[in-house]
């Protein structure tokens, strides 16, 4: 009879003992399944790029209203459909701006063009360093660089 | 940075992971000692409460020193070394043990005191070791003191079951073997990290495989060579395998260069061919593996009796303390607390304890590549990568053979296998990864917000 009783109790130790190791193991699972994803969203924030254009108004919609553009390291902005990003609009020049990003930073630079290039409103004559969020006019088409 | 290193690091992940895992080895106790017993007494638990307040303390002593390395490789390293405890705990304690400096412990009981040690090794690495200059640029210093670990052997080295591993020290006995492995990591660490570009940028084409420029490679393969060759001679074949293996993966995660894995293996077979008509003990150990019913009294008695400890265990197991490890006063599987702890904890726990344990162990690997992934400097990550190798290999070739999957080769299984050397190195290998990570956890914080 108490062996009986001993066997039972054996079992359900054993029983609660391997149900602890699998809580164990779950939650090593949980914590690694957090930790992917917030790195996943570290690289999202991070790596997914240096930055693109996004198209606040575009008269000819090309580039197309409401689209954002990934950029490279260097981009160049024109009507020549030469140029990296293609701006059709009768107020821009073939050869209007170059768009870089050096060392940590991005600039923008006019390419003698005949209307000019503005950066929050401000024409630019020499170029300029943009942070993320400022509002780039090329001709009758603005565009944010966002991160 | 100095206000950020000696702030109190709340180290949560760490904390919530261990807590259950150090509820688990006092309840294992408790186990064991109703079966062993036969009667409902919660009996001795010394040893559990002893290893319960060893990893509560390298916890608290981690936060305290503002550590922030990775948090879940040493909650995995409880979960795997607190079963292992468990099981040394049931097994009869005359198995192994010592009696230095007036102590008389037990195999348990001297399991735990290495514990002991290993932590303290492992907190002086991961928070010591700064700045790795000291393994980066003394890497040929490391060489030598490979080497003179591994003449050590062959000339003061002693036989147990045919393989030279061990030197005495007086009151402890010690096998060079288990450290020498670290110190190759570090060096083939320091050598890739140095010339890894030039590994990777030049190369001699031969038909479709670009082979590596050889000046480039010379002192590596020669440091290869030379350990190959005296572990050969020291006939311990496992240890041969987990180098090559570890020289391998470093060597592909450096380069990344697919021709010489393919190269390797190439070599790797051609050496196990010529090894096994050349040696004896392979010969032996392959064909007991091919068939170890042939002489199930002889060469063939541990596995087969392995093999029916696993069946015995089924998936559910027999329970903690009730397996049939002793049979009239005879252990039924020979070594059963070194090479053959995996099978005994698959016959208490079943498969299902079996795969919690591996669960661990790819918990502990899985971190190791992350640490090696987000390491700030090649140095570190190649670092991460052989320990991490080295840990998850060893786990692989000791458990294989334990299923009869490769033919079996004595190799510890890490942090749960009875064995000083073994848990000492083991814990090293952490002590290193904690230290890679913190400094690249530092970074994160430096360079964030």
């Amino acid at each position: 009879m108490t062996g009986e009783i001993l066997r039972v109790l054996l079992l359900g130790l054993q029983l609660g003992f391997v149900a602890l190791l699998y809580l164990v193991l779950m939650r090593f699972a949980g914590s690694l399944l957090r930790d992917l994803r917030s790195a996943e969203e570290a690289q999202m924030s991070s790596r997914s790029g240096i930055g693109r254009l996004s198209v606040l108004e575009s008269p000819a919609d090309e580039p197309p209203n409401g689209t954002t553009i990934a950029l490279g390291p260097i981009n160049s902005i024109g009507r020549n459909v030469n140029n990296t990003i293609f701006v059709e609009d009768d107020f821009v020049s073939a050869n209007h701006a170059m768009l870089t990003f050096r060392g940590r930073s991005w600039f923008v630079e006019d390419q003698g063009s005949t209307n000019g290039t503005y950066v929050n409103g401000h024409r630019i004559d020499r170029p300029v360093a943009l942070s993320f969020g400022d509002e780039l006019s090329i001709g009758r088409v603005r565009m944010r660089l966002d991160r | 940075m100095i206000g950020s290193r000696s702030r109190i690091a709340w180290r949560g992940a760490e904390f919530r992971l261990l807590f259950p895992i150090l509820l688990l080895v006092p309840l294992g106790f408790v186990i064991t000692n109703i079966a062993l017993a036969g009667a409902p007494e919660v009996g001795d638990l010394t040893l559990a409460v002893g290893y319960v307040l060893l990893f509560a303390g390298a916890h608290l002593l981690l936060v305290v020193l503002g550590h922030r390395g990775d948090q879940l490789i040493l909650p995995a390293v409880g979960a795997m070394g607190g079963v292992g405890m468990i099981m040394l705990n049931r097994l009869p304690q005359d198995l192994a043990g010592t009696s230095a400096f007036g102590l008389e412990l037990g195999m348990a009981a001297t399991q735990l005191l290495w514990f002991g040690v290993g932590i303290i090794a492992m907190l002086a690495i991961a928070v010591g070791l700064r700045d790795d200059g000291i393994l980066r640029h003394y890497k040929y210093s490391w060489a030598a003191v490979g080497i003179a670990l591994l003449a050590a052997t062959l000339v003061l080295g002693y036989e147990v079951n045919g393989a030279r591993l061990w030197i005495d020290l007086g009151p402890v006995s010690v096998q060079p073997g288990e450290l020498l492995k670290i110190v190759l990591v570090i060096f083939i660490a320091g050598y890739l990290a140095e010339t890894r570009t030039l590994l990777t940028s030049a190369s001699v084409r031969i038909g479709f495989l670009s082979v590596p420029p050889l000046p480039y490679f010379l002192p590596m393969l020669a440091l290869f060579g030379v350990v190959m060759l005296i572990v050969v001679r020291l006939n311990d074949l496992g240890t041969a395998l987990l180098f090559f293996g570890i020289f391998l993966t470093m060597l592909f995660v450096a380069t990344g260069r697919r021709s010489y894995v393919l190269i390797g293996l190439v070599l790797f077979v051609a050496g196990s061919f010529v090894a096994y008509r050349l040696f004896g003990h392979v010969q032996a150990r392959v064909d007991v593996w091919l068939d170890p019913f042939a002489d199930p009294l002889g060469a063939g008695f541990q596995p087969v009796r392995a093999i029916y400890a696993l069946g015995r265990g089924g998936i559910f197991g027999e329970g903690l303390g009730q397996g049939l490890v002793t049979l009239g006063g005879n252990l039924t599987i020979p070594f059963v607390h070194t090479d053959f702890i995996f099978t005994a904890i698959a016959e208490e726990l079943g498969l299902l304890g079996a795969f919690a344990l591996l669960g661990f162990a790819m918990v502990l690997v899985f971190r190791g590549l992350r640490i090696a992934a987000l390491a700030r400097d090649d140095f570190g990550a190649l670092l991460a990568v052989g320990v991490t190798t080295s840990l998850g290999l060893q786990t692989l070739i000791i458990i294989g053979g334990n299923t009869k999957l490769i033919p079996l080769t004595g190799i510890t299984l890490p942090f749960v296998s009875y064995g000083g050397s073994s848990i000492l190195a083991s814990f090293i290998m952490i002590g290193l990864l904690l230290a890679v990570s913190h400094r690249s956890g530092t970074a994160d914080r430096a360079s964030g917000s």
